[in-house]
């Protein structure tokens, strides 16, 4: 497993940039970089609590199965859900062409 | 094929998914039928992932998803939860798949099948539950189109993910496979078996390593068959080819591989820049799942008998070959309709013969299942009974066979067979009927003596005599005229 | 005294009274965004025909007496992350410009049933990140208290709205302080219920396992009232709690004799401000007067409280912000070469810097061979902080404690320094992470400027909090303090 300690790395913040689909430029990669590091400095302070025998939190509330009965509901009429698309083609979302 | 096996030995896992049948999606309260609904007209604010919506479990699916797994004889852990897969893809509409990780309904499992009359055993690593994502429409290749276009109608539809271990060692094990677990998908009634649509749809890893190693070769993940068939053709070109590179020297590269049916081979999906990192988490927006043993007891009260246990029957209470009961017990319908036609009167062998035979041909041709077809299991009976009666021959039946399963009403063609071969002449039945009463004195005696029952037994022995071909009405009006005034 | 000056509950009766009608009332609020909108720049968009016609249908409720609601015709301001059909909804972000959602909020439905008046949609950091209101995508809010100061955020233009006559109420979202920091830098009342009183469905989310939304009001019975029109069970968000809701206003006045309230000694940080310190000091003492006990107690685990927030609502918002790609709706940059390319130049565009640091710091935070040294780490400490708020609560009934450290600062004083900016949250981060409920109330003055006391309370006992807030409220004159735009008005 990698050092959590160890310094943030240009080539780590334009991984991490990559895997979020955040384009940044350059200079953007040091910047980041440099607050990135001094917010992970403060961070670590996460490790001063001992946690060696206490469960993660699963989730905030007590509740458990939560569910609905599998009955439908009304959909949005079309027009409502392509109203906001930027880009369409008759009832289609449009995308750019997928090339890596 | 059989000089590969010789020196390589074949691994292969299958990752099954497969779509729940329920009424609504998976996190929302829309219409899972999205064949057949116009583009993106089965989609509301959760599933297209508008900022805000929230998901909400539907029970059902996870019901199905839990039956599923005791199918499989898999263990259900008391606690599940859901997690999110996080990753970037134009038809998935939140940038995350509802999935599950290292908490999954069910785990350690088992799918058993026949392979040359032995019994062979795959493991199931888990089964869970997750949502589909929306379709994709390229125009043209995808290499060329300048753009896609999105259908989110199949988003949030929900899907069951059945991975199996790297457990079978042939192309033949894994058609099997996934021939008997659709079987019990469709018995247990959570998916419809539909492969050529994508409701159900396989990928399989494939890697070979040295007859007698133990580590494992490269995995080559195939992906796209959309039939038993191609399956077993991908799988197979898949371990020639990966045979071909490693008796040449080369080096295999893991990788993802797109069958091409029509071409017949499997396709490099360009491997991708970066390994993918899915930073899975669990799914805050869901509070996690206690499965309480009553409530297992329950979903499984509700399982009916499985293809293995009705195969077992086929073959001990029928006395069927167990290929034939195999096959029959593949598909809960055909499975179904053989009982029925035993109900209705049929020898269970003979009705076997004809449901894998001309039956099962006929409906091969056309790419149709048995329920599709007009002709019920009272007609198959009926049909059975004039053969064995001797009425019409073998040869008769089947063009008569032919002939039901052309109309689009089997019954005036059954009819017309029943018709031609029936004896309903006075004086061919008085022939009958005399010869009967001449050979079965005591039955005569009980008759006049009051027993009902008698004149029964005294029809079945005309009817015996006449080859099945008397009309039964007919004949029991003239016996029963000639016991009552004897001349 | 002008209309817009008064509260929920003072107008409630001149409504029912029919000594005013909705729609005078609406006009005069409205007249009031026009003499100062341009001044605090709280909202981001004002619905005036929307508030007219709305103002028009309850006052036929309140002329039919039917259907009459405590909050019918009274009108309130929506922060921007609240989803309403039809109307601009932005999340205070350029890359959801423009977006009109086909849906409203389960909590906008609810007070339109009521009967409620919608002003407009109030500015706020983008994606509710932030505690100054610097980083909204279109423009920074003023404090109506001092408008070369900053309104607290991330609900800062629903505070300013309320500190200024602009808005009678407003509703806030609360993640890691947002209703009740900006409450306490402009004067007013500010209430984070627990995790799962009020449904999150249709709020734009930052942090999903955080975010609640809540009142904020000119007095605690305004904000009992708020509270109680939007709480309680709904089927659309698995996370809304089904537990009963209470009658906040049933136990408001029961005083704080024989309390017993708790003092954690960590909620005195180090760079505290004095005037903040005494203020605080001071509503102790007046507690005791009242007849409270008060006990110091102690919440070991708050100092490691901001950075596992910092972990938990970066990664969830790195997910929850991965759906705005430009193929749905909002902003799309059109210019990419290919699909990744596009996303990426759209996400550069539409986001800002902040939400562009949360967003890498939550994706390294999951990423391969990070996950358990941040992530998992941050949800055991969360446990840790879970258990120092139960443990506290076996002994003492609530907790009282600064909301925030500081008094307003000046625009432009924190905007370099990321992590000077985080600690604003401080000490209101840890009720977020404790799955416990507060509420802020005005406390002080120093240099004209609010200072914030605040009152923490058990999970879903928010009864107990609104209890000893008007306690101090009825004791003390400081909620009377008007901002300069609102009391120059009168």
């Amino acid at each position: 497993m990698p050092e959590p300690n160890a310094e943030l790395s240009s080539r780590q913040v334009e991984h991490v940039a990559r895997l979020a689909r955040l384009g940044i430029t350059p200079d953007e990669v040091d910047r980041y970089r440099d607050q990135l590091r001094k917010i992970l400095h403060h961070i670590e302070a996460l490790n001063r609590a001992d946690t060696t025998t206490v469960p993660a939190t699963a989730h905030p509330l007590e509740e458990r199965n939560v569910m609905r009965d599998d009955v439908r509901e009304a959909c949005l009429p079309v027009e409502a859900a392509l109203e906001n698309a930027p880009s369409r083609e008759d009832s289609y979302f449009k995308v750019k062409a997928i090339q890596e | 094929m059989s000089a590969i096996a010789t020196r390589y030995e074949v691994v292969v896992g299958l990752e099954v998914h497969a779509q729940i049948l329920t009424e609504s999606k998976m996190f929302c309260g829309c219409s899972t039928d999205y064949l057949i609904a116009p583009p993106n007209a089965n989609t509301c604010p959760v599933c297209l992932g508008l900022p805000g919506s929230l998901p909400v479990i539907n029970r059902k699916a996870v019901e199905a998803t839990i039956r599923t797994a005791l199918a499989l004889n898999c263990e259900i852990p008391e606690f599940s939860k859901f997690d999110r897969k996080n990753y970037f893809y134009p038809d998935l509409p939140k940038g995350y798949q509802i999935s599950q990780y290292d908490l999954p309904f069910s785990r350690r499992g088992y799918l058993e099948f026949d392979i040359k009359g032995e019994t062979r055993r795959c493991g199931i690593t888990r089964v869970h539950l997750e949502e589909d994502t929306g379709k994709l429409l390229h125009a043209g290749t995808i290499d060329e189109a300048q753009s896609s276009l999105v259908n989110f109608n199949r988003a949030g539809v929900p899907l069951m993910e059945i991975v199996s271990e790297p457990d079978m060692r042939s192309a033949d094990e894994a058609r099997e496979y996934v021939m008997r677990l659709r079987a019990i998908l469709q018995y247990i009634g959570v998916n419809n078996g539909d492969m050529e649509s994508g409701q159900l749809r396989c990928d399989a890893n494939v890697s070979l390593r040295p007859e007698g190693a133990t580590e494992y070769g490269t995995k080559v993940e195939v992906k796209n068959m959309n039939s038993f068939r191609g399956i077993h053709r991908a799988i197979q070109y898949e371990i020639e080819r990966q045979s071909q590179v490693l008796d040449t020297g080369g080096k295999l590269v893991q990788e993802t591989r797109g069958w091409n049916d029509a071409r017949g081979l499997t396709v490099s999906q360009r491997t991708k820049e970066f390994a993918e990192d899915y930073r899975y988490f669990p799914e805050p927006d869901l509070p996690p799942l206690d499965v309480s043993r009553e409530w297992v007891d329950e979903i499984r009260a509700t399982l009916p008998e499985l293809p293995a246990a009705r195969r077992d029957r086929f073959i001990h209470a029928y006395g069927l070959s167990p290929y034939d009961a195999s096959l029959l017990t593949s598909a809960r319908p055909m499975a179904e309709y053989l009982e029925d036609s035993v109900r209705r009167g049929a020898p269970a062998k003979t009705a076997a013969n004809w449901i894998l035979g001309d039956f099962s041909r006929l409906l091969n041709a056309d790419h149709k299942e048995i329920q599709d077809s007009a002709i019920e299991p009272e007609h198959l009976a009926q049909l059975i009974q004039l053969v064995d009666s001797g009425a019409i021959s073998g040869k008769m039946a089947k063009q008569i066979f032919e002939e039901m399963y052309r109309a689009a009403d089997p019954g005036p063609a059954l009819e017309q067979a029943k018709g031609s071969s029936q004896i309903s002449g006075d004086a061919e039945l008085e022939r009958i009927a005399n010869q009967v009463i001449a050979e079965n004195e005591k039955s005569v005696m009980d008759f006049k003596a009051g027993k009902e029952q008698a004149l029964r037994f005294l029809i079945g022995q005309g009817m015996k005599i006449s080859k099945g071909r008397a009309n039964p009405g007919r004949l029991q009006e003239v016996l029963a005229s000639k016991l009552v005034n004897p001349r | 005294m002008r209309l817009f000056q008064r509260t929920i509950h003072d107008l409630h009766q001149m409504l029912v009274d029919r000594e005013i009608s909705s729609a005078e009332l609406t006009e005069s609020v409205l007249a009031q965004i026009e003499a100062v909108g341009e001044k605090t720049r709280a909202y981001l968009l004002v619905t005036r025909d929307l508030a007219l016609r709305q103002a028009k249908a309850a006052d036929e409720r309140l002329k039919r007496k039917r259907d009459v609601a405590p909050l019918t015709g009274i009108p309130i301001a929506l922060k921007d992350v609240l989803c309403v059909k039809d109307v601009t909804s932005t999340a205070g972000s350029k890359i959801l410009k423009g977006f009109l959602p086909p849906y409203s909020a389960t909590v906008v439905e609810r007070l339109e049933a009521d009967g409620a008046v919608f002003l407009g949609k109030t500015n706020c950091d983008e994606f509710a990140m932030g505690s100054s209101n610097e980083n909204s995508g279109y423009w920074p809010v003023h404090n109506p208290w001092a408008l070369d100061r900053v309104p607290g955020g991330s609900s800062g233009g629903s505070a300013a709205a309320v500190a200024s006559g602009e808005a009678i109420a407003a509703l806030g979202s609360d993640t890691g302080g947002s209703i009740r920091q900006p409450a306490a830098l402009t004067g007013i009342v500010g209430m984070k219920p627990t995790y799962g009183r009020v449904s999150r469905y249709g709020l734009i989310a930052f942090a999903s396992s955080l975010d609640q939304i809540g009142p904020m009001t000119r007095d605690v019975v305004d904000c009992a009232v708020l509270l109680q029109a939007v709480a309680g069970h709904d089927r659309r968000d698995s996370t809304s709690s089904q537990r009963p809701v209470p009658d906040y206003l049933a136990t408001l006045r029961n005083g704080v004799k024989g309390m017993k309230l708790g003092v954690p000694k960590e909620y005195f940080v180090a760079g505290m401000e004095p005037a903040v310190e005494q203020s605080i000091r001071d509503a102790i003492g007046l507690f005791e007067q009242q007849g409270a006990s008060i006990e110091e107690v102690s919440l070991p685990h708050s100092d490691v409280a901001l950075p596992a927030y910092y972990i938990i609502a970066p990664a969830e918002a790195s997910s929850n912000l991965a759906r705005y790609d430009g193929t749905r709706y909002g902003f799309q940059a059109g210019s990419g070469r290919n699909l990744i390319d596009e996303y990426m130049q759209t996400r550069e565009e539409g986001f800002g810097a902040e939400v562009k640091r949360r967003i890498m710091l939550g994706t390294y935070a999951l990423s391969a061979g990070y996950y358990d040294a941040y992530y998992l780490q941050a949800q055991k400490v969360r446990t840790l902080i879970i258990e120092d708020f139960k443990r506290a609560f076996t002994r003492v009934d609530a907790l009282l404690g600064a909301t925030s450290p500081t008094v307003a600062f000046p625009l432009g004083a924190k905007t370099q320094d990321p992590v000077a900016m985080y600690l604003n949250d401080i000490i209101t981060i840890p009720a977020n992470l404790g799955n416990v409920c507060g509420v802020s109330v005005p406390c002080g003055l120093v240099d004209g400027l609010p200072i914030g006391l605040q009152i923490i309370a058990p999970g879903f006992r928010e009864e107990v909090a609104l209890r000893v807030a008007y306690a101090f409220e009825a004791a003390t004159e400081f909620h009377k303090a008007q901002s300069p735009l609102l009391g120059a008005a009168a």
